[in-house]
């Protein structure tokens, strides 16, 4: 399923990258995303105006700005059910989401499981702080339990969510796990999410620079992390998956939890087929109204 | 008798419904005007059910007040639903003999003793071999047979209701229905007139409700995308495109909340393509975040808010015209979104029309605001021509604009040519953050304000648009009427009974309830010293609106009450016979008749 195949492509990293300059802090792991999506894009090859580029609000939710995709930087917590209505709208074109872990797995929380089960084909990328930064540094839903914070001065009393394992359970056929402090495997790794025929979920691990802790940082993780490869990890098994996943929040593990081997098709697959099945039966517009008539 | 109410109750299982469908479907057959509205008790199943049918040789506008004729397969049932089915001394009450009640001693108020018939219901229905899940035929045919309706289109009703059926069922169905016929035959009722002819044309007529008709109007204006989440009393416009809009390449998602719902429609209206969400108040409010959005990034959107009564849960089968505050200003920040309100079955069909076409126009949500009663009562509409509303669709940007392409240039219309994904050249930012022409961010306060100019300037020519508004009556009359919704209805109604009694009265009914059209209403008040606006909410919220933007005449008041109960015509008359009285415009004729 990687990916060397498409070196044909005859765009280039900068045919994606826009104009604006970013608002992120320098040395925020965002950088690292957005030049990972740019390689990822570039590989592939599909011009910017054929893709459509949702995401929230929050640091990384400006990612959609920095690129010429068609971008929409909508409302806290919304990019996917705006992502999956876009995508209805036009499945032709290549639908990315991102936003962060407040974004995404807590305002936005309750849509995840949805966008997961119909299993429309669009990328998610979650860039993972576990802190909010553009509030300026407030606990997220995956912050460690007992951080401070200046929500949690006395340290946070809650448990964080473990995204990973979430979405494996809500069915989810692919999802992967990066960090920018390892750049080529990242955006091997969006690009083959891309690629996926479905619903693909990438967790970052983006360090905030500004509020988040040392032991996030991309030093921190160039020294902690091992690939799911290195460990012999079986990325067809999900059960296998789960239990990798379950060291979320201890152990940075990157690369591929979960890639369905025979992926189910898309939601807008079966949308397809039903619309031609049924079009048929479609009466002319100027008969709509025909159905009321008694006779 | 040209003009009958009837209402109908009983318990679950008595099929009360399906005999005022089959009534109804038989009538509309027969080229009657007719009106049917249900209601229901608080269970799922099985509790108490009634309905109204109203039945007319002439048009009619409202589901009518106090019924000509009630009938109660029990009393306890009945009852449950007070003033939904008032009886008066000139009501024909007929109830089951089951009931074994003496006529002296009914358990209904108002009633006239010597109007009141015990009947052998489910006697006959037994008798019938259908039992008693064919109390109701019975009642359809003594109906049929005491009001002289044509026995044909009624049999006709009954098998559209019961042909998809067990054979079985539906021969015992006919049966009840001849014996109810047969039993009516036998025992003329002197005080019940026949209904006299339809004078309609027969077989022609179509027979629907405000949702289904609503969700017919989308289509035809081109909706290939719905997103929504089940809500009382919207969820039939769902319902319908869930079964059609695919036959028009089109999608529906039925989303996990409010919110995602009118999202995934944001996103297929950012796609290109028109696009809905129908919802009721308590959906409204999770949706209005989003409803903001779409207004920032001018995206064209329908949004159907079928009111009920509230707030909260409030009362979700009743109607109510509570959501006109929400729905024109439940916003933060500077927002200006257009409000299109529907008075009929008939005419929900041109408002939604219209509200496509405005949102595709000026790239802005619309909120189409139906209600409960319109939504959900059954109604016969005159066949019309379709062609005579022309579509709408968004001004896409010319290969020319296109080479320098900016999403939100500012222009003399301050509509600004829109792209879609897949549009070469064309990729700009959506953003719900305030942008600059190209859609980048900004922050910049001078261009926030060019912005907020653009979203409000852009929206002009809607205050000249006369063809959202409906004017009957004198011109000159001195006395005005201004009503929206279902209650526009009781209005044009009022407006020919004020007319008969010699009041001079003219009536306003805007379907375009904001922005207010301020010299619509000028024009229209000139003249003009007294008069009610009548609507359905505590507060009289468009009465409330109107004040705020314009000048009222001193003696234009607000006649206002909660809904779940109509209002009369000959309410609303009573009252524009008062304020006559005080400016002393009655004539003597009509000044002795009152």
């Amino acid at each position: 399923m990687t990916t060397n195949a498409s070196q044909c492509s005859s765009f280039q990293i900068n045919d994606y990258r826009s104009d604006l300059k970013p608002i992120w802090c320098p040395g925020c792991g965002d950088y690292g995303v957005v030049t990972s999506l740019y390689r990822a894009l570039a590989h592939i090859g599909r011009p910017p105006h054929e893709i459509a580029f949702v995401s929230g609000i929050g640091c990384s939710s400006r990612i959609p700005g920095y690129t010429t995709a068609y971008g929409f930087n909508s409302v806290h917590g919304r990019a996917l059910p705006i992502a999956q209505g876009i995508k209805l709208a036009n499945p032709e074109l290549l639908v990315l989401v991102a936003g962060g872990d407040g974004d995404g797995f807590s305002i936005g929380g309750g849509h995840l499981p949805h966008a997961v089960r119909r299993n429309m084909d669009l990328t998610y990328v979650v860039m993972d702080n576990q802190i909010y930064g553009l509030t300026k540094g407030q606990l997220s839903p995956t912050s460690h339990r007992g951080v401070h914070t200046v929500t949690s001065p006395e340290g946070s009393l809650e448990e964080p969510v473990n995204p990973l394992l979430y979405v494996l359970a809500y069915g989810a056929n692919f999802v992967a796990q990066g960090t920018p402090a390892d750049m080529p495997g990242l955006s091997a790794m969006i690009e083959e999410a891309i690629r996926y025929p479905g619903f693909a979920f990438v967790n970052v691990q983006s360090p905030c620079v500004t509020f988040g802790p040392p032991e996030q940082q991309l030093r921190a993780h160039k020294e902690g992390m091992k690939s799911l490869v290195s460990l012999g990890h079986d990325p067809t098994n999900r059960v296998q998956a789960m239990s990798m996943a379950q060291a979320y929040g201890h152990e940075l593990y990157t690369g591929v939890f979960y890639r369905h081997p025979d992926p189910p098709p898309s939601y807008e697959k079966l949308v397809a087929e039903r619309q031609d099945h049924m079009k048929a039966t479609a009466v002319p517009r100027e008969r709509l109204l025909d159905r009321f008539v008694q006779h | 008798m040209s003009d009958l109410v009837i209402g109908m109750a009983g318990a679950g299982g008595d099929g009360i419904i399906a005999a005022g469908e089959s009534l109804t479907v038989g009538a509309t057959l027969d080229g009657y005007h007719v009106i049917m509205t249900k209601s229901f008790g608080s269970q799922i199943r099985g509790g108490e059910s009634s309905c109204r049918v109203r039945v007319s040789a002439t048009p009619i506008f409202n589901q009518g007040g106090v019924l000509d004729v009630a009938v109660a397969l029990n009393w306890s049932d009945f009852l449950k639903f007070g003033a939904e089915l008032p009886v008066g001394p000139r009501t024909i009450v007929l109830y089951d003999s089951e009931s074994h009640l003496d006529p002296a001693v009914l358990p209904v108020e108002g009633y006239s003793e010597d109007r009141a018939f015990s009947v052998p219901i489910t006697e006959m229905a037994r008798k019938s071999g259908g039992g008693d899940r064919v109390k109701n035929m019975v009642v359809v045919g003594l109906l049929t047979g005491w009001l002289q309706l044509a026995e044909g289109p009624t049999r006709k009703g009954i098998r559209k209701r019961f042909g998809a059926k067990d054979p079985a069922v539906l021969a015992a169905a006919e049966k009840a229905f001849d014996d109810g016929r047969a039993y009516a035959a036998a025992n003329p009722i002197a005080a019940l007139p026949g209904l006299g002819a339809s004078g309609g044309a027969a077989g022609t007529n179509m027979l629907t409700d405000g949702n289904e008709m609503c969700a017919s109007a989308a289509l035809f204006s081109g909706c290939t995308f719905f997103g929504g989440y089940p809500i009382t009393p919207s969820t039939e416009i769902m319902q319908f495109l869930s079964r059609e809009i695919w036959k028009y390449g089109g999608s529906l998602l039925q989303a996990e909340d409010e919110i995602a719902g009118i999202g995934a429609a944001v996103g297929a209206s950012f796609a290109g393509k028109k696009s809905m969400t129908a919802t009721s108040g308590p959906g409204l409010s999770l949706k209005t975040e989003v409803l903001g959005l779409a207004s920032i990034a001018e995206l064209p959107l329908v949004v159907v808010n079928v009111q009920r009564g509230g707030p909260s849960t409030g009362m979700p089968t009743k109607t109510e015209q509570a959501d006109l505050y929400q729905s024109v200003f439940s916003s933060h920040g500077d927002v200006l979104r257009p409000v299109l309100a529907p008075t009929s079955v008939a005419d929900i069909f041109g408002v939604t029309v219209h509200a496509f076409n405005i949102a595709e126009e000026y790239q802005t949500p619309v909120i189409l605001l139906s209600d409960q009663e319109i939504a959900q009562r059954k109604e016969s509409v005159e066949p019309f021509d379709l062609s005579q509303f022309p579509i709408v669709s968004r001004r896409e940007p010319t290969a020319e604009e296109l080479e320098h392409y900016q999403r939100f240039r500012l222009t003399e219309s301050s509509i600004s040519p829109i792209s879609h994904p897949g549009m070469a050249g064309g990729s700009y930012q959506g953003a719900g953050i305030e942008h600059n022409e190209a859609g980048s961010p900004t922050a910049s306060g001078v261009m926030h304000a060019r912005m907020n100019e653009k979203r409000f300037h852009k929206f002009a020519p809607l205050y000249e648009r006369r063809d959202l508004f409906l004017i009957e009556g004198d011109p000159q009359a001195p006395l005005a009427l201004v009503s929206w919704g279902s209650t526009a209805g009781v209005c044009r109604e009022a407006l020919r009974l004020a007319e008969d009694e010699g009041l001079p009265v003219k009536l306003l009914v805007p379907y375009l309830l904001y922005p207010v059209a301020e010299k619509v209403y000028q024009e229209f008040f000139r003249g003009v010293s007294a008069g009610l606006l009548v609507e359905q909410s505590y507060q009289g919220q468009l009465y409330r609106i109107l004040r705020m933007v314009l000048d009222l005449p001193s003696g234009f008041e607000s006649c206002a009450h909660s809904g779940a109960i109509p209002f009369q015509p000959s309410e609303v008359v009573d009252h524009l016979r008062g304020q006559a009285e005080k400016l002393g415009l009655l004539e003597p004729a009509a000044a002795a008749a009152s």
